[in-house]
Parts: C-alpha cells; structure tokens; sequence
C-alpha cells in the first residue's frame, strides 16, 4: 500500500512539474477583488514588488482595479530581471513556446519590434488622436511597428550631456542654447582647449566610455542620427548601405579622433566626473539625482546633445524604456488596452517619478512634477526629450545591432581599426540573421 | 526478497531519475534535436529542419572560433597554475608549524564568495588607479592598462579567476597529504632522501590519484568560464576575453537563437568530452594499462 502511495505522489510530482508551465486558470473569488462579472487581466512587469518600480506598478494596478470595479479584474505578477537581461525575457520565451503569456506583459523599447515582428504582441485596440497626444512623440514612435502602435510606456529616458560649471567658467567656455547644439567640430575645439586645464586636474575633459551592454547604442547612437546616418532601414530589415554607410563612418572617425586626441581615458575611471576632473560626461538622466544627493560640491549643468556638422536640425536624442504591451493570447484586446493605458498614465507616470525618479512619458505628468519647472537641469532634459528625442533603431534583428554597434564603436574608437572593414563584416553576420525575416 | 528489495531501491532512486530526466536528460536531447534547426526563442513555430548547417556556420564564424581558442587559452593558463599553486598552498600549509587554521581559512575565503562579487572586486584592484597600479608605481612600473587592453585583459581574467578557485582544490589536496602514511617519510628518510626525492617518489605517486581528479576538474571548470568575463569585460575589449560559453548564452538567451545556441553547446560538449577521454588515458597509471 505504501508503495503504491509512494509511486502515487512520484508520478503526481512529476505531472505538477510538467503542467506547471501552462496558463492557470482563475476565477472569480479566487483572489480578492475579483468579483463575479468582472473580466480577468493578467499582467507580468519585469521587477520585483519590493522595488520602488515595483511598488508604483502595484499601486497603478490597485487603482485600475478601482476605477474599473466591477468591469476589469488586474492581477499583477512581477517576474525578476537579472543584469544580464535573463530571469523575465526567459519566461516571456518559455510561455511563447508553451502557452501561458499573460493579457498584458512589460516589454524593453528596442524589442517591441522583434516580439511584433514574431507575433508575441498585437496592435492595441483603437486609441483616439486625443489619447494619443497625451504622450511624448518619442513614447508613440517607439511602440509602433508597421504603422500600428503595440505598445506605450509609463516611464521615458533621457541621457544628458552633463558639464562642470566650474570647469567652464575657468575655460571661459559658454554653453549654447538648446537649439543650437555644439558642431562635433566646435566640440573639439571645446575639448582641446580643455585638455591643458584638465591634465592640470590629474583628468580628463571627457568622462566616456563605450560599454558593452545596451548604453553604448543608447548614448552614442544620436551621433548617427545627427550626421544623417542610420543603423538600419525604415522597415528595419536591411542594414547593408545603413549601418556601413558612409555617414556612419565618419560617425566612427569622429569617436576615434577624441580617443586619439586623449580627450578621455582608454580605460574606465571610476567618478572621474564626480571628482571634479572631467569636464563633461554622457550619463542617462539618473546622474543628475547622484550628483545632487552624493556630489553636492560639483556644479553640474546640462548642456545639449552635440550635433554633426551636417545636422538638420531633426530628431536625434536618446529616449526608450520598458512599456505595456498586449499579448498575442489575450483574447480581449479591449481591456488590455485599457490595463495598457491606465499603466502609462498619467496618474502612473507621476507615482513613477515620485517613486522611483524615473521619467514619466506623459506632458501632462511632466507639467504636475514641480522639479521640471523650477530644476534647470530636469528642465532641459524634458526639453531635450520633449523637443528631440529619437527612438532607438526598430528592427527584429535589434539585439544583434546593438551588440555590433558597441563592438564597432571599441574596435574602431579603442582599437584604432578600419571602421569600413569592421562595420561591413558586422553587415555580412546581420544579413544572415534578417533571412529569416525577409525570406518568402 | 531481491524483488523486493528492488523495489524499494526503484522507489529511491525514482524521485532523483525524474528530476534527472526532466532537468538534465532531457534538455539535453532536446539541445541535441535543437542543433539540427533554426529555432527561435520568439517563433518556435517557423522552426525548420536545417541538417548540418547550424554545425558547418559554427565553424566558418569568426566569433565562434575566436571564442572557442579563448576559451583553450584560458584553459592553458587557467589549468597548471591553479593546479600547481593548490599544490604548493597544500604543501606549504600541511608544513607550516603555526596558524594552519587561518591560512586554510584564508586560501579557501576566496571559493566562497560569488564570482560575481570576486570579479567586482577584482575590476577595482585592475582599475587605473586603482592597487595593483598604484604598486607597481612605487616601483617605477608605468600603470597598466589590464582587462582594459586587449592583450592583457585574457590573462588578467585568468589570474584573478586562479585565486578565486585554487582555495578548493588545495583543501583537496590538503586531506591527500594529510593521509599519506608518516612511515614512508621516515624509511626515506632513513635512506638519506633529499625533500625533492620524497617528494618525487613519496608525495606525488601517493597523490596521483587526487591530482588526476583535479586536473581534469580544473579543466572542466576553466572550459566553462562565463562569469569573470561576462561581469569584468563583457567579454572584450575586441572579444579578447569572449568564451564559447558566454557565445552560447549570448546567442540563445541575448539574441534568442536556440537553435544554433544548441549547436554550440553541443560542439562544446562533444570537445570537452573527447579531451576528458584523452586526459584520463595519459594520466592512466602504466601498471593499469
């Protein structure tokens, strides 16, 4: 008897860990709040409820189970991410295999187009012009794929030229308005004059670096924009004659020269701008925040983004972030584009930036945080966000793009290579990966 | 009452051969099914059958050949330094008349903090201002650009991973001197026997077996090198520190190509596996041939 018992729990242990994968299936009463007549919302957010950012999801979620009582049900479920990206993009890959995806699921901006592409989202249901002038034009740009707007974010991202007052004002440098940017040219000029003052400071004039990771086409891809260039097609799947194009290397050329030219360090120094011996770095918006709280004695100014030579006067500046998606599996895409839009809020955006001191993606949200109007720096990079932002490329074949460019952007800046023969070689091994995008 | 018995032994054994079959076995055949396909973690359904394609693209990929002779590399390095300095500590410590304690302590801290927390700590020791730099200026040594340079970012990795594993195996080590029988030391040294030759012809024949283990331990272990480059140098500068293990989880999981992923691993596995073979052959001892 007991070993029928015993092969009884074996084989019911081993169903459990074989089903455990699949959608559950929830009912009303099954969790509080979840009343009969009510339409169940499932939803995965890429953080843990501990978190700042997670705890301002689960109060947006709180307040759309309010506003919408006895219509919609929101269930969140917070799915860790680990550095390295792993941990939720996992789960998402497992469900697109096995089922289970939830109505509405967090997606990273630059993906948006591979998870449309690949059928993991779908299109929101119809949004009025009225609702979608809410949000930043960068916000609207970055969740639409094929000219249908999949996704919209409660959170923007902005990365600031940030300068030493200090610095400046001993090099009498002065810093121009935001519409008329510092030519790459001028900025050599700006850094070379600097280079003898900061060699006195044991420094550097510019604290860069080219990480690898997802900053490096995150800070330094608005050099392609602003010289005219691009990484890849409008439709996103060609690159060859986009990412190799000539624009682009002399977008290199121009990060080998400040290299060349010692205007930074080969190797990363820790806070060699906090410490007073930089005078200008590219950091994300975050730093503002560190230098208030923990470098009180920098004087920091945000300049703006520097422009090629060529600009024409468009779009160039970092933005994206995580945004709410409906999945491909919900079968009402009605009350996910609500969930959607009640998440990227602006209600949301503000108890995101109260929370977590991120971003909202909404004007309005913008215009409710006083630090925006009174902070002259939150000032000019909501107007750099606002006035200029541009998305990151919209391919399926985005991973490989961004890898390659930071890949090409160290070989080329760093290592002193051909930028030609190193961004055609990266071409050859994205075309093989767009095949299978572009094949009948 | 052998039936019984095995029965009860099936009942045992039953709940580990499920959670084998499910976590171990049968990924692996499914990585082995996968090699052969393009399947992609965001499209399963558009996977195709492409035979031995995933296989010859592996080997025409620079990336991939690159990473895999960083990978030899890190093992070349990795393997008869971590040996031979487990070796040394073991000896040194079995030896030493005071604190055996703290120095097994101190050896073996390293093996229980994270790598990733080793490897952090390790990127501030490697800075430009940061110790080693800061030493080798009071000796007139220009600073050094370490996991920063391409020529040096390899061995950088492979010297700081060496300290932070060799704690282990030299408390291996450590019980294998500690069993050796003392009489045979002291019939040597009734001969006259100089500390080399006991060491020759006592100490090692005697622990011929626990540094067969270890080498091919140290082996395995410096093949499947991921964390230090992927949290020191992301795997550069110019892929310099770029191993096939961290080609494989940035192939699947990064760029959600499973299928030739799978083919990696499995290239892997299959190269691992042979030299394993070899290793044990050469290491055989003659009398067992």
């Amino acid at each position: 008897m007991r070993k029928r018992l015993l092969c009884l729990a074996g084989v019911l242990f081993a169903l459990g860990a074989l089903t455990g994968c699949q959608k559950k299936e929830v009912n009303p009463g099954d969790i509080a709040g979840y009343d009969q007549g009510e339409t169940y919302l499932s939803m995965w957010v890429h953080s843990i409820e501990e978190t700042e950012e997670g705890q301002a999801y689960k109060a947006s979620v709180e307040s759309f189970n309010e506003k919408y009582n006895g219509t919609y049900f929101a269930d969140i479920e917070f799915v860790p991410r680990n550095d390295s990206g792993g941990g939720y993009s996992d789960k998402v890959n497992a469900s697109v295999m096995s089922g289970g995806l939830p109505d509405v699921l967090t997606v990273d901006g630059p993906n948006i187009a591979a998870y449309a592409a690949n059928g993991i989202i779908q299109p929101l249901a119809e949004i009025s012009q009225g609702e979608k002038d809410i949000y930043l034009p960068s916000i609207i740009e970055q969740g639409t794929y094929n000219g249908k707007l999949h996704a919209l974010g409660v959170m923007e991202s902005s990365v600031g030229l940030y300068y030493n007052k200090g610095i400046l004002k001993e090099a009498g440098i002065k810093v121009p308005d935001a519409d008329h940017p510092w030519t790459w040219t001028e900025f050599l000029e700006i850094l070379e004059k600097l280079k003898p003052i900061m060699e006195e400071k044991n420094g550097y004039p510019l604290d860069m670096t080219f990480p690898v990771g997802e900053a490096s086409i995150y800070y330094y891809a608005p050099f392609i924009w602003s010289n005219g260039g691009n990484l890849v097609s409008e439709d996103g799947l060609t690159v060859d004659g986009y990412f190799n194009s000539e624009k682009n290397v002399e977008t290199m050329n121009y990060f080998q020269s400040i290299v060349k030219n010692k205007y930074m360090s080969e190797a990363k120094i820790e806070n060699l701008f906090e410490s007073g011996r930089a005078a200008f770095k590219f950091d994300g918006a975050w730093e503002v925040n560190t230098i208030y709280g923990n470098y009180p004695d920098i004087d920091l100014g945000v300049a703006p983004y520097v422009v090629s030579d060529d600009w024409d006067k468009g779009k160039y500046t970092p933005t994206g972030s995580w945004a709410f998606a409906a999945s491909s599996e919900t079968e009402d895409i009605e009350g996910a584009t609500k969930l959607v839009q009640w998440m990227s809020g602006v209600e949301s955006g503000i108890r995101i930036w109260e929370m977590s001191k991120t971003f909202p993606s909404t004007y309005e949200a913008f215009e409710n945080i006083d630090v925006f109007q009174t902070d002259e720096n939150y000032k000019a990079l909501y107007d750099q966000l606002s006035n200029y932002g541009h998305p990151r490329p919209k391919t399926p074949v985005y991973p490989q793009v961004s890898t390659y460019f930071q890949e090409v952007l160290e070989s080329v800046a760093l290592g002193g290579k051909d930028a030609q023969s190193e961004m055609d070689k990266l071409v050859e091994r994205m075309n093989a990966k767009l095949e299978r995008y572009t094949r009948e | 009452m052998r039936k019984k018995n095995s029965i009860m032994g099936m009942a045992f054994f039953a709940p580990a051969l499920i959670l084998l079959t499910l976590f171990l076995f049968l990924p692996m055949l499914l990585t082995f099914g996968f090699s052969f396909t393009d399947y992609f973690a965001l499209n399963p359904e558009l996977t195709h059958f492409v035979g031995l394609k995933n296989y010859l693209d592996c080997f025409k990929d620079e990336l991939f050949v690159k990473s895999f002779l960083n990978t030899v590399k890190f093992v070349i390095i990795i393997v008869p330094c971590q040996c031979g300095g487990a070796m040394l500590m073991a000896i040194a410590i079995n030896h030493a008349a005071h604190c055996k304690k703290y120095f097994k302590v101190a050896f073996f801290v390293p093996v229980v903090m994270s790598l990733a927390v080793v490897s952090t700590l390790w990127m501030q020791i490697y800075s430009p201002e940061g110790i080693l730099n800061t030493l080798l200026a009071n000796f007139g040594i220009d600073a050094q650009p370490f996991i920063h340079s391409a020529k040096q970012a390899l061995p950088s990795v492979a010297i700081m991973s060496v300290w932070q594993g060799m704690g282990y195996q030299m408390l291996i080590l450590l019980g294998g001197l500690q069993n050796i029988n003392p009489a045979l030391y002291e019939a040597a040294e009734m001969d006259h026997a100089t500390n080399w030759q006991k060491f020759k012809d006592i100490t090692l024949p005697e622990m011929k077996p626990l540094c067969v283990l270890i080498f091919i331990t140290v082996t395995i272990g410096a093949f499947r090198m991921l964390v230090q480059p992927m949290v020191m140098t992301g795997g550069g500068p110019d892929h310099s520190t770029y191993t096939i293990v961290y080609d494989i989880y940035q192939t699947g999981t990064v760029n959600w190509e499973m299928g030739l992923a799978s083919t990696m691993a499995i290239i892997f596995t299959i190269f691992v596996v042979v030299l394993t073979i070899i290793q044990n052959i050469l290491t055989k001892d003659k009398e067992d041939k």
